[in-house]
Order: structure tokens, then sequence, then C-alpha cells
């Protein structure tokens, strides 16, 4: 396991920030740290970053002490900045040289990182003469530029537009195909969908939803198809209730139907198909009902 | 803590201030300053070299022309050397009407019961002023001792009888050994205390203004938390401290090397002047400056943090100056006695100690308990300071927005 976390406890005076969260992050996944605001993610980030300190409970990155693998470790914070004055080049090479990065190797890497986002051509330029997305761009590589085991992103794609979306992406796959383990922490759920592969949802300090995405969606998954189809007969075998959407129709199955034993009695009944599919849940519906209901659930 | 991290954060500080376009005119100001009144000086024509001079000689009297009217007969004729100044004339009327015409400055009578009561009269144009300085003049009462002792001693003796006594200053230092005599002597006793407490004071003030606009800067930038990811906050604190400390050290010393490199020969005295010194007491003024910087520095970086904006980071930091300040109000007392109580007890107290000890350490031998009790009390505080701005500095750094309450700071810094 890359982190390990148990029981992990943090308090600001009276208000309990995390209370009792214990998980893992494997080796090369892509892992969702999800939750509303003031869930407790970026206190839990802040405490494996080594910034915050735990209360009680334990907290392994790379089978160590946070304190002891920061060169290995690359923070995108959600609050960040850059120093407007400085140089593109010096400002990677300074942030490469803090995480114990030869300068020489460190001008190296930058060059080919702005390469990488095609800002090559602004390296010896003003930090305050990029735009703000070209900004979003330097701040991504700087946490990438020291070649880390492990980075945490929290929110990487707010204020980007949709090209340089598709560019972090990229790269945040390109990550995973190197080896490296990813931790993001995003608000935008297509998107969490798109790349994790293991989420774990937080409310209010505790572990509300941890697992992989397919079995959670699975899980939150009714058991309905979606069929398209100018006319459906008003009784159709293993079927509780049809329901209109948009131009398509919701069948609601009875207990112990198949959508594939549903598919084989319209057909048989001469029922023209245009399309159908297992109706899908996307991973915000499954968000904003696990938050306002409050529930926990155990799936791993 | 890992000292090639802190290495680079040093480095980095100092670099980008001091390229900073705001750094480099203030830095320049002094000097360009300095170099303008050299230039006005030497334009008027070499008013500002012998300005000095001119008022020593104002308030002495030496430049004044004096006529004399000699009720006694003990000063006619007048000595040799006094004829150049003093002119005698036969009576008040005659002597009133060269002041009227502006052959004489000022008019000595000299009534015939001088020897039984002393008193003699100066007429003077305008203001009684002139006439009140010349009775502390050194050089009008030698022209009475001069007269009045005339062929009644050696004349060397009158000479010295005039102008009796020139003081040598010299303090008696470790084993015994004379230190600071000679021509150097008043430069001793008064610049070198004045020029380090000065030093601290300034360099405090010039630093923590570069740490408080630094961490100001990098709050509103949101650099800081990328930062603690690579470093720890101590790691963070000690380069800016040093790095931010060496900026202000920069230039307060561009400003007092150009003021002093445009006072003729000045940088020169200074530094024979702190060659004069023991070895010992020199690395003792260097310790004391060290703890003394250090410590207000981290406590300053640690307050600095909390605030959200400039001016309640400055409004704060400026509290703490005023005690690095403080012994400068007692300077007039220590030059007499730098063993006064209330100086000793403040050499105990952690904000007041370094000046204090900077100011008390070269004008004369400071008791050992003293030196031992203060760099005790420094280093301990020193430790103290390190710790509460680490902590404070910690906390204060991820705060974003609003300025914490003193219970909330109490709260985090307790959980921290």
């Amino acid at each position: 396991m890359v982190i390990e976390v148990r029981n992990l406890l943090k308090r600001y005076g009276e208000l309990v920030a995390v209370r009792g969260l214990s998980f893992e992050v494997k080796k090369g996944e892509i892992f969702g740290l999800l939750g509303p605001n003031g869930a407790g993610k970026t206190t839990t980030i802040r405490i494996l970053m080594d910034i915050l300190k735990p209360d009680e409970g334990e907290v392994k990155v790379l089978g160590r002490s946070p304190s002891e693998v920061k060169e290995k470790v690359g923070y995108l914070p959600e609050e960040r900045g850059l120093y407007q004055g400085l140089g593109v080049l010096e400002t990677l090479v300074y942030f490469a040289e803090l995480k114990g990065v030869p300068r020489s190797v460190a001008k190296e890497r930058a060059n080919s990182l702005l390469e990488k986002v095609d800002l090559l051509d602004r390296a010896k330029g003003k930090v305050k003469e990029l735009s703000k997305g070209m900004q979003q761009k330097l701040q991504f590589i700087a946490s990438i530029i020291h070649d880390p085991e492990v980075v945490f992103l929290d929110e990487p794609f707010q204020g980007l537009d949709p090209v340089n979306v598709e560019l972090i992406k990229g790269l945040i796959t390109e990550l995973r195909e190197q080896g490296k383990t990813v931790v993001l922490s995003s608000h935008q759920m297509n998107l969490v969908e798109a790349l994790c592969d293991r989420i774990l949802l937080i409310n209010k300090g505790e572990a509300v939803l941890y697992g992989p995405i397919r079995e959670i969606k699975k899980r939150f998954t009714p058991n309905s198809i979606l069929v398209k189809s100018p006319q459906l007969p008003p009784i159709v075998k293993g079927v509780q209730a049809v329901t209109r959407k948009d131009d398509a129709f919701l069948l609601t199955l009875a207990e112990g139907t198949s959508p594939q034993a549903v598919i084989k009695a319209l057909v048989e009944e001469g029922v023209e198909l245009e399309a159908f599919e297992v109706a899908p849940v996307p991973l915000e519906d499954i968000f904003v009902k696990v938050v306002k209901e409050g529930r926990h659930s155990a799936l791993i | 803590m890992r000292l090639s991290k802190v290495w680079t954060i040093i480095q980095h500080e100092y670099v980008t201030n001091v390229r900073r376009p705001g750094f480099i005119i203030m830095t320049a100001i002094v000097p360009a300053l300095a170099l303008i009144g050299l230039l006005v000086g030497a334009y008027g024509g070499g008013l500002l070299k012998n300005m000095g001079q001119s008022l020593v000689n104002f308030f002495e009297g030496t430049s004044k022309r004096i006529g004399v009217v000699d009720g006694t007969g003990l000063f006619t004729p007048l000595l040799p050397e006094y004829e150049g100044n003093f002119t005698l004339f036969g009576g008040e009327e005659e002597a009133r009407k060269a002041l009227e015409d502006g052959k004489v400055d000022a008019v000595l009578v000299i009534p015939s019961d001088y020897i039984e009561n002393g008193k003699v009269r100066v007429i003077a144009k305008g203001s009684s002023f002139e006439a009140v300085a010349l009775e502390d003049s050194k050089w009008f009462k030698g022209f009475f001792v001069s007269h009045l002792l005339r062929g009644k001693v050696e004349p060397a003796v009158s000479r010295r009888a005039a102008d009796p006594v020139t003081i040598q200053p010299e303090v008696l230092g470790e084993k015994g050994k004379v230190q600071g005599g000679g021509p150097w002597g008043i430069l001793f006793t008064f610049i070198i205390p004045y020029f380090l407490a000065f030093m601290l004071v300034m360099t405090i003030f010039v630093s923590s203004g570069y740490l408080l606009q630094g961490i100001a800067e990098e709050k509103e930038n949101r650099v800081m938390e990328i930062i603690v990811s690579s470093v720890s906050p101590l790691e963070l604190l000690v380069g800016k401290v040093v790095g931010l400390g060496a900026v202000g050290l920069t230039q307060v010393l561009v400003w007092l090397l150009s003021l002093l490199g445009f006072t003729s020969g000045a940088v020169m005295l200074l530094t024979i002047s702190a060659f004069s010194l023991p070895p010992s007491t020199l690395l003792l003024l260097v310790i004391y400056y060290v703890l003394g910087f250090a410590i207000y520095a981290f406590l300053m970086a640690g307050i600095g943090s909390l605030g959200t904006t400039m001016r309640e980071s400055q409004q704060v930091a400026g509290i703490l100056s005023m005690f690095a300040a403080a012994p400068y109000m007692l300077s007039g007392f220590l030059m007499a006695n730098p063993n006064l109580t209330i100086a000793r007890v403040l050499s105990f107290f952690p904000l007041t100690a370094p000046t204090m000890m900077l100011f008390r350490l070269p004008l004369a031998k400071v008791p050992w308990v003293d030196i031992a009790g203060s760099l005790a009390i420094l280093s301990l505080s020193l430790l103290g300071a390190i710790w509460l701005g680490e902590k404070l500095f910690r906390v204060g750094i991820l705060i974003y927005g609003k300025r914490p309450s003193w219970k909330e700071i109490w709260l985090i810094l307790r959980s921290s």
C-alpha cells in the first residue's frame, strides 16, 4: 500500500474536522477523495503532506511517516498560487530545489514539462505575464517537477477551460501509466468518474462511501432499464412500473428479473426497439444521495 | 532540520528581495541624499567643511574682535598673544563708537574695582547672547588669567593657568590594560555603542519590514502551502529569518557605509575604534547582536504570519521594535554610568537585553554576572522565540481571509 490511514482524528479546538477515518491507497491507482465543502478532505490531505499533525491515529505514506517522504510526494493545494514577480523557469527550479532536485536536473525537467503543456516559449517570461489558465498549468507541473511517487491534487481542474481540462486529464492518466499514485480531490464528479479507480467519500469528517467506483455504481444502480421505442405494450412480463423519461421509457424491474429477460420478452412481443441500456446512475447522484441521507457504507 | 533546504530558502529570499525595485530605490536613497548634501556643500564654497569649526568659534568667541576699556591698568599694555583679538581704547565713548562703526564686535569695560568684585561689563550689538556666551569661553577666561598673572609667575605657568587642562580619556580594561586612549578616546566612548545599538535596532526595523512583507505576500499569493509541503515550517522560518535578515543587514550597511564614506575619514576612525576594543568584548558584541536579531526576527515572523494584512502585522511588529529601541532613551545616563541599576535590570529582560548590552559593553567593565546572566536568559529566550514563532507560523500560514481571534489562536496552538 502506498497510503495507509488508520483511525485518523483531527480537532480544531471544539470542532472535530476528521473523525476516525481509515482508508488505503494502492500503488499506481487514481484515488478519489471526495466530500462536500468542510467535510475534512483538505485537512486529511494536509495531514498526509505533514502540514498538519494528527491528534490520534496512524498515517503512513510509502510505508513511512509523512515527514520522512516529503521529497517523494507532490502536492497541488486548493489554496495555491505563484510568485508573480518571479520568472517561469525560475519558479519551477526553486520548487524542485526545495524537493531536493539538483539545479541542473531541475532545469532540464522544467523545460521538458513546459514543453508538454505548451509553455516552453514562456520559460523566460515572468509568471505575472501568464494568463490564469497558463498559471494553472504551471502550478500543476510544479507539483510533479521532482518526479514524485505519490501526487495529491486538490481541485486540479478549478478555473480551467475544457481544452486545458483535457490536457490535465491526459497528464494525470500519464502519471498512472508511469506507475505513480494519484490522490485526486475534486467537485467535478464527471471527471472523478472518468479518472478514478477507487473513491473515498467523506462527510462531516467520517467515511461514508469507500471502494472501487464500478462496484459503488453497481450497488447504487436501481434495477431498471431505459428503452427507446415508439410504443410499449401496457403490460410487460417482469416489469413493475413504466415511466416516461424524455424520449425513452424507464422500466423498473420486479425483484429477481434480469434486464436480459425483459428485453427477450419485449422482442418476443414484437416491440420495435430503437435502443436500450441498463439505466446509469451518475456518481454525482450517488454523492448527493449519500451526503443528504448521511448514509454510511462499509463497501470495500 | 535539513540545512540544504534552509540554504535554498536563504538564497531565494535574498536574491529575489535585493532585486526588487523597492529595495534598490530604498537602498539608494540614503547614499543619494548624502551625495547631494556633499555636492551642495562643495558648491557653497566649502561652507559645510568649515561649518563645525565655525560653530565652535562662535561659541568660543575666538573669532571676535573685542574692544577693551581698562579701568585697572592691569591689562595695559595687552600681551602680544591677545593683540589680534583685543584692542585697547582710552575711554568708553571711543570704544562704543568703534562698536557702532563695526570695528569691534563687543566692548569689554573693566572697572577700577574689578579686583574687589570681579565684575566687568560687556557691551554688544543686538542680543545679550554673545555677552553671556563669552563668560563660558575658555579663551576669554584665559585673557584675564594671563594678564592678572603677568610678571608674577613664569610665562609657561601663566599659559598653563590660562588653559589648565585637556583631558585624554582612558579606560582600564581586562588585566589592567589601558584601552581607548589617545585621539580615538571620544570615538571609542561614544560611537561604538551608538553604532552597534543603532545597527541592531535598524536591522530589526528593516528586516522585520521585509519579513512581514514576504510572509504577507506569500499568504496573499497562496504560495505558502506549496512550500510547506516541501519543507517544514521551521526550515522555512529559519530560511526566511536568515535570508531576509541578510537583506536588511545589506541595506543598513549600505546606508551606514555611504554616510560614513561621505564624511572625511570616519570609516577609518570607526574601524580603528573597533580594533581598540579587546577581542573578547568584540566577540560578546557580535553574540549579543546575533541573539538579539534572532529573537526579534522569530517572534516577528510568527506574529506577522497571523495577520491578514500588512498593516495588522506591522502594528504588532511596531510594538516589539519599541522594546529594542527603549535603551536609547537611557543613553544619556548610560554614558555617565553604564552600570546603573535600571541598565542592569534591563540587561536581564530578553527584549531589551541585546541593545542594552551593546551599549554597556564598550563603555565600561560590565560585571560578569550581568554578562553570564543575560547570555543565559537570551539563549533560553531564543529557544522560546523559535518554539513560539514556529507554532504561530505553522498556524498563521494556513489562515486565509480572516484574522483569528486570540481564543482561536490559543485553541489551535494547544492542539498543534
